[in-house]
């Protein structure tokens, strides 16, 4: 018994003595170029932005993009795919460098993450089930909604909505649910539409690009009004290294001048969505 | 007396909790000698034969066995047990393990003898106990004669110095008793040192040097055979004889 | 099995008051749905007339057939041998599961187009998890056993807090912990080795108690004898003590594996691409999620078996000591 308790010890002045040492130097890009490879952390499940293609490798606009960027800074991409929250949670310690995934670059979020560039915006619209009677959103007041949990979709539901990135859009609350039921992606919200008008959901709040891929997939379902809000979606990196930063935003800001991202956004959309509207 | 002790333990005493279960115990084994301990059941003859191996620790007096003193501190209490066979009311062989692996476990996991050798070893032990035939067997296959006599094989693989018997017939069916005896008197005969817990007073007349009766925690008395049992000094002996002696 | 009597009790199933409940029971249940608009209805065309039409009386004649197929079909397997009843019953529960998964149109070509990808990478990443996991859930719970038994109050304190602070949590709150909480101690560790690291601790926490329980279920004669031996404590652990509580140890530590090969799957939620991640992603796309997610069950599933199976095999051969 005597070892064991040497070896927590052991264990224990080891995690001090590490945690001891600066967690990150700061010197993202200085990591990123010596390696040749950007890691770029984005959702698999987040069709057309990011999935997992037919040959089974991700693709998707955010992919794209994340590409792109990376070969503007002159380095391979590799990509990883955490959770969403695990994402946002931030502490990322040089697991991966960047974030691609369409993330709306709030108060809250700035806090912990730079946004260097914001690469496109996505129309918020909210989607009913094909036999409901609703025709506008106000029919929708006192009914139960659904959306991706943590997502703006969500706090947009919930009247929590800050949408503070530069460049965003004003918007109004349209929706008074009664309730808001999390989901862990717009599909499995979509799923839970698609079983029947009211049975579960009356309507889900998600990006319209989502929408229409489900309409298209035969989920009997449709968009109701007019979009409900622009949401600006950019890159994240974390805090500190400056430079990393400029580098992103300089990359972006070519891709819109060239219009590479309007060619993309065209790919994956069928709309420029790299302009605001 | 002139032959060497080999257990020797002076003014032992032990309690579990409140009870007092050995009471200034005195008594020494030669080698070469055959002791019989008997006396009715609580008496701590059990508890006495286990301090031996120090299964059971005593806390007063002393006990040495083969010139190690037997203490709560002591680093060589495996040269000791090597030393000293047990062999159990419940045999206690190893189920998982065949006969012969019961064997050979001992000498090669402590004494670092080489299988073939071991393998060697516990065939002749289970010939002289007359069972070389299970050896493959397990446990489980056999009599409760047979087990204990495996027991008795598995003790005398490691060469011990003294074997320990500790009521070794009280578990088994009345028929197997004489094989288990049988084996015992073998032993004695070949000179081996032996301290047995027992009530089979046929056989303590047979092969007992000194018979020893305890009671309550106490070494009431002692004396050769002949004498034990022909003119019992103490009442309580008496009893006990006349007790066990009557059918 | 029971411990069986000798004299033969009336088979269940053939006394006339259990044929007629279990006629009358099933007979309502299906009352109560409406099954003419299904394919049984179109089959029951014949009797019925326009299923669509038949009413009141569609539901009574099709509910009466069921419940007349559904009892002889009890009543003629209770005739059967034990082991083909087993067989048949087998049988005919999985011909209804897989009529189930029928009902969802699933995609068969899109299925055989992932199936590859889905066991080159998912199904290898979730066995290479486990089977790591297992192993080291294994030494954790040995050691743990034994601190828990041992009179060193180091050891036991360390030991119980351990098993009572990661069976107290939710393994998903483990792995965000691990992943999430050791890089602040200056540890950064990989998604996979994260995952491997929750799993073990967790099931080793369980294996714990399995183990300590194995380990006490062992008489105390084979300590003394081992003792009496000369043995030291090593020696007698490993060679007495744990191969006799082994027997003990592993039909729960065969539900542990199991249900570990499961609870792998929580690793996705930090990004590693085992069969759970990929069930849930590959169909994203297309919508055809139902496909993977379906197929990623039937893996686990007969993943499972082949556990199962390997336990029982284990479990005859520990059964050998204790034939007589």
């Amino acid at each position: 018994m005597k070892t064991y308790l040497k070896l927590t010890t052991l264990a224990a002045s080891l995690a001090l003595t590490l945690a001891a040492l600066p967690a990150q130097a700061g010197a993202v890009l200085d990591r990123v170029l010596a390696a040749g490879t950007l890691k770029v952390a984005t959702d698999a499940n987040w069709a057309p932005q990011s999935f997992v293609n037919s040959n089974n490798e991700l693709d998707g606009f955010d992919v794209d993009v994340a590409k792109e960027i990376g070969k503007r800074i002159g380095v391979k991409v590799e990509f990883v795919t955490p959770g969403w929250d695990i994402i946002t949670a931030g502490n990322w310690v040089g697991r991966w460098d960047m974030h691609v995934g369409s993330m709306t670059p709030t108060k809250k979020r700035a806090e912990i993450f730079d946004f260097p560039a914001v690469y496109y915006y996505t129309p918020a619209a909210v989607a009913v089930h094909k036999d409901s009677k609703a025709t506008s959103l106000s029919d929708l007041d006192g009914k139960v909604v659904g959306a991706t949990t943590t997502s703006t979709f969500e706090a947009y539901a919930k009247k929590d909505l800050t949408l503070d990135a530069a460049g965003a859009p004003p918007f109004e609350y349209k929706l008074n649910p009664k309730e808001v039921h999390s989901y862990e992606s717009s599909t499995t919200a979509f799923d839970d539409l698609r079983i029947g008008d009211g049975v579960r959901l009356d309507a889900v709040v998600s990006s319209q690009p989502s929408i229409v891929d489900a309409v298209k997939a035969g989920y009997p379902i449709k968009q109701i009004g007019e979009p409900v809000f622009y949401e600006p979606l950019a890159v994240a990196i974390e805090h500190g290294d400056p430079e990393f930063s400029a580098k992103i935003a300089d990359a972006v800001k070519a891709m819109k001048a060239d219009g590479t991202l309007g060619t993309l956004s065209k790919k994956w959309y069928g709309v420029d969505y790299s302009i605001v509207r | 007396m002139s032959a060497e002790a080999i257990i020797e333990a002076k003014a032992v005493s032990k309690w579990y909790g409140q009870f007092h279960a050995l009471k200034d115990i005195n008594l020494t084994v030669h080698k070469g000698e055959r002791i019989v301990i008997c006396g009715p059941s609580g008496s701590g003859k059990s508890t006495l034969i286990r301090c031996f191996n120090r299964l059971e620790a005593h806390q007063e007096g002393d006990i040495t066995v083969n010139g190690i003193e037997l203490h709560p501190k002591m680093k060589n209490v495996a040269d000791v047990r090597s030393n000293v066979g047990m062999v159990f009311q419940h045999f206690n062989l190893f189920p998982h393990m065949t006969v012969l692996m019961n064997c050979m476990a001992g000498p090669m996991w402590v004494k670092g003898v080489s299988a073939a050798e071991a393998r060697k070893t516990a065939l002749r032990f289970l010939e002289r106990v007359r069972i070389p035939e299970q050896a493959n067997k397990f446990p489980v296959q056999l009599s409760g004669g047979q087990q204990q006599r495996v027991a008795i094989a598995r003790s005398l693989c490691m060469q011990p110095a003294v074997m320990l018997f500790d009521e070794p017939t009280s578990a088994l069916d009345p028929e197997m008793v004489s094989e288990v005896l049988d084996t015992m008197t073998g032993l004695a005969r070949d000179g081996m040192t032996m301290v047995c817990v027992t009530h089979e007073m046929g056989f303590a007349r047979a092969v007992a040097d000194r018979m020893i009766f305890m009671d309550a925690g106490q070494i009431v008395e002692e004396g050769k055979p002949d004498s034990f049992f022909g003119n019992p000094q103490h009442a309580r002996t008496k009893l006990f004889l006349s007790q066990i002696l009557k059918h | 099995m029971l411990y069986p009597d000798t004299v033969e009790a009336e088979i269940l199933v053939h006394k006339p008051w259990f044929v007629a409940t279990m006629f009358g029971a099933v007979f309502a249940i299906f009352l109560a749905f409406n099954l003419t608009s299904t394919s049984f209805g179109e089959l029951m065309r014949p009797v019925i007339g326009e299923p669509s039409q038949s009413g009141l009386y569609g539901r009574f004649a099709i509910a009466f057939v069921i419940a007349l197929l559904f009892v002889l079909n009890v009543v003629l397997i209770g005739f059967a041998s034990l082991r083909v009843q087993i067989a048949i019953v087998w049988f005919e529960l999985l011909l209804l599961f897989l009529a189930f998964f029928a009902t969802f149109h699933l995609s068969l070509p899109f299925i055989w187009e992932k199936l590859p990808f889905l066991i080159s990478q998912g199904v290898v990443t979730t066995l290479y998890v486990s089977a790591i996991s297992i192993v080291i859930a294994s030494l954790i719970a040995i050691l743990g056993a034994v601190a828990k038994l041992s009179t060193n109050g180091f050891a036991y304190a360390i030991a119980s807090f351990y098993t009572s602070f990661f069976r107290g949590l939710p393994l998903l709150m483990q792995v965000y912990l691990i992943y999430l909480g050791l890089p602040q101690l200056g540890f950064v560790v990989g998604a996979v080795p994260a995952g491997i690291l929750a799993l073990s601790l967790c099931y080793g926490a369980y294996m714990t108690e399995i183990f300590r329980s194995g380990i006490q279920s062992i008489d105390r004669g084979q300590w003394e004898a081992s003792r009496s031996m000369g043995f030291g404590f090593s020696l007698t652990m490993r060679r007495i003590i744990l191969p006799q509580a082994l027997p003990v140890i592993i039909p729960p530590t065969g539900n542990q594996f199991i249900s570990m090969l499961k609870d792998s799957s929580l690793v996705s939620v930090i990004g590693v691409w085992e069969l759970m991640f990929l069930a849930r992603t590959l169909g994203q796309k297309t919508f055809q999620h139902m496909e993977m997610l379906i197929s990623a069950s039937a893996i686990y599933w007969m993943l499972s078996i082949c556990l199962e199976l390997i336990q029982s095999r284990i479990e005859r051969h520990y059964a050998r000591s204790k034939v007589r």
